[in-house]
């Protein structure tokens, strides 16, 4: 025992140890994988911040210059486009601003610059550092200048409009002096009158050709102080800095005429207030900082902003190119480290696949050697042997070898064979000896049968003779009734003329005789009638059995409830005749519309006495069994009743009733519950076929020990 | 400044918003803008014109305001310049969000001012200036208080040639708009009789230079004087042509500030004709000017009566009318809708009638003349005056 124990331990430990061993090589075959695929994403990781550590910073800081130096390139011109101090203001800080980035992002990428090993620098790509670096500090320095350029325009600006203003203020005091001196003047030389509160001078001291020089110098120094200043006006309208010194020469030229003028007029407290503003005019026209010369200087500043701007367009584009150059440099390295990050990644992927291949061929190894070649294919073969059991073949050995739990089931199955076998041949002698009871059975059974089939065919037989027998009895009989009917029937006649001729005779009876004579005559008559009556009822009797003898026969209008009345009447007399005890009460409710149905009358009427002899048995059994007691009385009732399209015959009998087990089969042939030598099991079975063939139907309503009753169901038309 | 400036359009910009579209004068006040002379030549005119209506408005508040809301005028110095009453007349609207404009003065300062109003749908209510082309039709937004130039110089040509029998009549005027309004009513007056001016004299605008107009006119020697322009230079005119010896008949339009230009003559204005729209300021007869007279000396006790600020006064009320007929709902629409539509207004014997297309209240124009005493009476014939 102990010894089988552990030897069946030892075979466990076998299989387990085969399936570790599988499971352990995956697992250390999968292991060698993830080693390898750590390995490769690490190459591709190192791959990868190589990229992002060196190539996207530097194209970022490149971008950021460019963008920068576009953003300050385009900033210049809203600078130079600033049209009040506030908006310069506002402009010049944001450019400082861009321009504090724009020197971040130089710085950076100098920075970077530094960083890049000689083996990683592009050619050429010093060089573009260099240029940007130049590039971004002429820019700077030309913004500068721009922003130093529109500062002085705007001081310009403010001192051309404060010239402006003056211009206007010494025309309005021009024109306050000028036009009433010329009114003055020309009212005095005229009229001589100077105020009003003198009188006219003399006529010569004012109609002269001095006092009308004056007056005409006058009216000539308010034409040209208009002219001066509209001259110097027009010059802040100009754009062209070349058309200013034709302006300047006219003005000076005006500026002579009415210095002229002025020395010619002479002097008056009136005059010098015109000569004060005439200087401020000329200072204004003629100085240092002569609105001419503003104006030119303001021209002058406009175009060399004009000058500066497309200097820092050209260096932005020059910046812009140098940018490019270094992006390219940095893409060029970015691409490189991408190539050798792809290459990682292929070299990874390809020690994956490899090793992939590896593991999958060595888990299938392991799979076919120990789990298909070792436990399948013997648990395979196991499999097959239980199944050709199932089918039963059962003579074949179970043969595995092997020292695990598979050899142990096959052993166990071998043992599990060896019984089966003997279990089945001990079931096969059980199974023929059953067999061959039943066998003996049945043979039991025909044989019962064919001595009842016997038995009846022997009945029939006999009933057959005893139909011919009757047939040849009746007919027998029908001459001598003939004889008896017809003798009676001239009997009678001839009492009738004996009683004729005793009351017409001549010859005298006494009264005592002759009452005598009658007396005898009437029962004479009396006898006769009987006679002739019961005869009758002979020859309906043997008609009857005439008929039923032929069988046979054409349908005709029948009358149901007579046919039925006739046949009742033969199967009572036929059972008193066998049984002089036999009683039966019979009554009827019969159908006075009952009317004619077309049935063959032979036929229907065999049906009918079968039915009523059926009555009169059961009735007979039970009286002489006893059940109904002494106030037994036997009753047959027959009933016909018209439907809408059929008529029903009830013959119903208060005697043993039918056992329900046996309700079903009293339509069978042969099956009676008779004794043998009394029923054929015909009776039932020969009236349902003859009722079939009518169209109808027998139903049957019984209950044991207390009544039958047998309904037959007619077709008033029969079926065709 | 210019950052105030725009700070004080950002801050109308701003306070605009919510009153956007809406003309109705808010909460318990009415305000009314002026835009006038308050310095310079013509100062006298805006100082009038801003008295009168002053009494006008403060007669009214006394009794508790136009339902309920009281009147308020706000006025700024244009000093007689277009430019300046451009602007000015832009902060009244933008900034003040006045109702409506109020006894502007000048022909070029209106000429420049109205479109303005009329662009911003305020109203522009009895200007000082009966130049002709505020009373056409097209200027729905204009109501007219006073008689046009062109019926004042009809007016004096009518009398001249009628109650003295002048034939040759002669015009000195002011070179600018407001000259030209009154030389061309002159002008038609003259050729409506077949005549033409006699000589024509021509001025610049704020000066006194007027003796080369003198000059020109003296040689013509025309029996009367039609004069067009400001009180300064025509006294000028006057004193000169009277030093001179030379005495034609001398008339002149309302425009010229009757109380200055007699102050300006001092003795040596006696005879000057001066025709005039309102009516005389010491008419006891006429219900209005009594209600003048004691609403100005309520205003303002030292305040001397007279035409300019009479006109102030009768503006104030023809604004305080049209608002009574407006009810308490008022907008600027029902507003200029109340005088065109309805009957015309009573001010208490000066009547003013309006109509759809007629935007002039009054078409009335009286006579005055300064006499010894330097003052003026109201005259109804020039022959009156010639009297000694």
């Amino acid at each position: 025992m102990t010894g089988q124990l552990k030897r069946l331990l030892e075979n466990r430990f076998r299989i387990s140890a085969q399936l570790y061993m599988g499971i352990g090589g995956a697992v250390v075959l999968t292991m060698g994988a993830s080693l390898v695929g750590w390995y490769s994403f690490n190459r591709v990781g190192e791959a990868q911040s190589h990229v992002n550590e060196e190539s996207v910073p530097e194209m970022a800081a490149a971008f950021g210059v460019a963008q920068r130096s576009g953003a300050l390139t385009a900033a210049a011109p809203r600078l130079a486009a600033a049209a009040t101090p506030e908006d310069f203001a506002r402009v010049a800080a944001e450019i400082a601003s861009e321009q504090d980035a724009f020197e971040a992002q130089l710085t950076t990428l100098t920075a970077f610059e530094a960083q890049l090993t000689a083996l990683t620098r592009q050619r050429g790509e010093e060089e573009l550092f260099a240029n940007i670096r130049a590039n971004g500090a002429a820019l700077i320095a030309n913004i500068a200048s721009i922003n130093r350029s529109v500062a002085e325009r705007f001081a310009l600006s403010a001192q051309s409009a404060a010239l402006r203003v003056e211009l206007a203020e010494v025309r309005a005091e021009m024109d306050n002096l000028l036009i009433p001196a010329i009114d003055d003047q020309l009212f005095f030389a005229m009229t001589g009158y100077r105020t009003l509160d003198e009188e006219a001078s003399p006529r010569q001291e004012h109609f002269s050709e001095a006092e009308f020089d004056r007056y005409r110098h006058l009216a000539d120094l308010h034409g040209d102080a208009t002219i001066a200043n509209q001259l110097l006006a027009s010059a802040f309208n100009l754009a062209d800095a070349a058309l200013i010194e034709p302006l300047r020469e006219r003005f000076e030229a005006a500026a002579g005429r009415v210095e002229q003028r002025q020395s010619v007029i002479g002097a008056s407290p009136a005059l010098t207030r015109i000569a004060q503003a005439f200087e401020r005019l000329f200072q204004m026209g003629l100085g240092q900082e002569s609105g001419f010369n503003l104006r030119s200087r303001e021209l002058e500043l406009a175009a060399r902003q004009q000058d500066l701007l497309a200097r820092n367009r050209s260096l932005a584009i020059d910046l812009l190119a140098d940018v490019e150059g270094l992006v390219g440099a940095a893409r060029i390295r970015a691409e490189e480290a991408t190539r050798a990050s792809s290459d990682a990644i292929l070299t990874g992927q390809r020690l994956l696949l490899a090793l992939n291949i590896v593991s999958i061929v060595g888990a299938l190894l392991i799979a076919y050697l120990f789990v298909g070649r070792v436990l399948l294919r013997r648990l395979e073969r196991l499999s097959s042997r239980m199944r050709s059991m199932a089918s039963g073949d059962l003579e074949t050995e179970v043969d595995i070898s092997g020292r695990d739990e598979v050899a142990d089931m096959a052993a166990a199955l071998e043992v599990f064979r060896r019984h089966a076998l003997e279990v089945q041949r001990l079931n096969l002698v059980e199974k023929l000896a059953e067999e061959l009871q039943g066998k003996n059975e049945q043979l039991e059974k025909v044989l019962a049968d064919l001595r009842r089939a016997q038995d009846q065919i022997v009945m029939r037989e006999k009933l057959a003779a005893l139909g011919e027998l009757t047939a040849g009895v009746a007919h027998e009989i029908k001459n001598p009734l003939n004889f008896v009917k017809n003798f009676s029937e001239v009997s009678t006649e001839l009492l009738e003329e004996l009683q004729e001729v005793l009351g017409e005779s001549e010859v005298k009876l006494g009264e005592e005789p002759k009452e005598i004579i009658e007396e005898i005559c009437e029962d004479l008559t009396g006898n006769l009638e009987r006679i002739c009556q019961h005869g009758e009822r002979a020859n309906a009797i043997v008609h009857a059995m005439l008929s039923m003898g032929r069988g046979g026969g054409d349908r005709q209008p029948t009358d149901i409830n007579r046919l039925l009345d006739e046949h009742a009447r033969l199967a009572y007399h036929s059972a008193r005749a066998s049984d002089p005890n036999f009683n039966l009460t019979i009554e009827k409710d019969f159908d006075p519309e009952a009317g004619l149905v077309e049935v063959v009358p032979q036929d229907m009427g065999r049906v009918f006495l079968n039915l009523v002899s059926n009555a009169c048995y059961a009735t007979d059994e039970k009286r002489r069994a006893g059940g109904g007691g002494e106030d037994y009385e036997p009753t047959l009732t027959m009933a016909t009743r018209r439907l809408d399209n059929r008529l029903e015959v009830m013959v119903r009998d208060n005697g043993s009733g039918i056992p329900p087990h046996v309700v079903d089969k009293i339509f069978n042939p042969f099956f009676t519950t008779k004794p043998t030598d009394q029923g054929t099991g015909l009776g039932l079975a020969l009236s349902n076929d003859i009722v079939r063939e009518q169209g109808g139907a027998i139903r049957v309503e019984s209950e044991p020990g207390q009544f039958t009753e047998m309904i037959v169901e007619l077709p008033l038309k029969p079926i065709s | 400044m210019r950052l105030a400036g725009a700070f004080l359009a950002g801050l109308a910009a701003i306070a605009g918003v919510g009153l956007e579209g809406t003309s109705a004068p808010s909460g318990e006040r009415i305000l009314f803008g002026q835009s006038a002379a308050f310095s310079g030549p013509a100062q006298e005119l805006g100082k009038n014109m801003r008295l009168g209506i002053q009494a006008a408005f403060a007669e009214a508040n006394e009794r508790g305001g136009i339902h309920g809301r009281q009147l308020e005028l706000l006025s700024k110095d244009d000093a007689y310049e277009p430019e300046a009453a451009i602007v000015n007349t832009r902060q009244l609207i933008e900034q003040n969000e006045v109702f409506a404009l109020i006894g502007a003065v000048g022909t070029p300062t209106s000429r420049s001012a109205a479109p303005v109003a009329a662009a911003a749908g305020v109203p522009y209510i009895a200007p000082f200036t009966g130049a002709a082309f505020l009373r056409e039709p097209t200027w729905r937004n204009v109501i007219n208080l006073r008689a046009s130039y062109d019926q004042e110089t009809e007016a004096m040509v009518a009398r001249l040639t009628a109650d003295l029998g002048i034939e040759r009549i002669a015009v000195m005027y002011q070179d600018d708009s407001f000259g030209r309004a009154g030389y061309r009513g002159a002008l038609k007056a003259l050729q409506r009789r077949g005549m033409a001016p006699a000589a024509i004299g021509v001025y610049p605008r704020n000066t006194t230079a007027i003796k080369t107009a003198l000059l020109d006119l003296w040689t013509a020697d025309p029996g009367a004087v039609i004069l067009v322009g400001a009180y300064k230079p025509v006294a000028t005119f006057i004193a000169w042509a009277r030093h001179t010896g030379w005495d034609p008949v001398f008339i002149t339009i309302s425009f010229v500030g009757s109380n200055a230009l007699a102050k300006e003559l001092g003795p040596g204005g006696t005879g000057v004709f001066v025709t005039q729209v309102v009516p005389f300021p010491a008419d006891d007869s006429l219900p209005v000017v009594v209600a003048y007279r004691h609403a100005l000396a309520n205003y303002d006790a030292e305040a001397t009566p007279g035409f300019v600020s009479l006109e102030g006064y009768l503006a104030g009320r023809l604004a305080i009318s049209a608002l009574e007929r407006c009810g308490p709902e008022v907008d600027r629409a029902r507003f200029l809708e109340s005088l065109r539509s309805a009957e015309p207004i009573d001010l208490g014997g000066f009547a003013l009638r309006y109509g759809e297309d007629d935007h002039q209240g009054s078409d009335a124009v009286f006579l005055t003349a300064i006499g010894n005493d330097g003052a003026y009476r109201p005259i109804h014939s020039l022959r009156d005056a010639m009297r000694p």
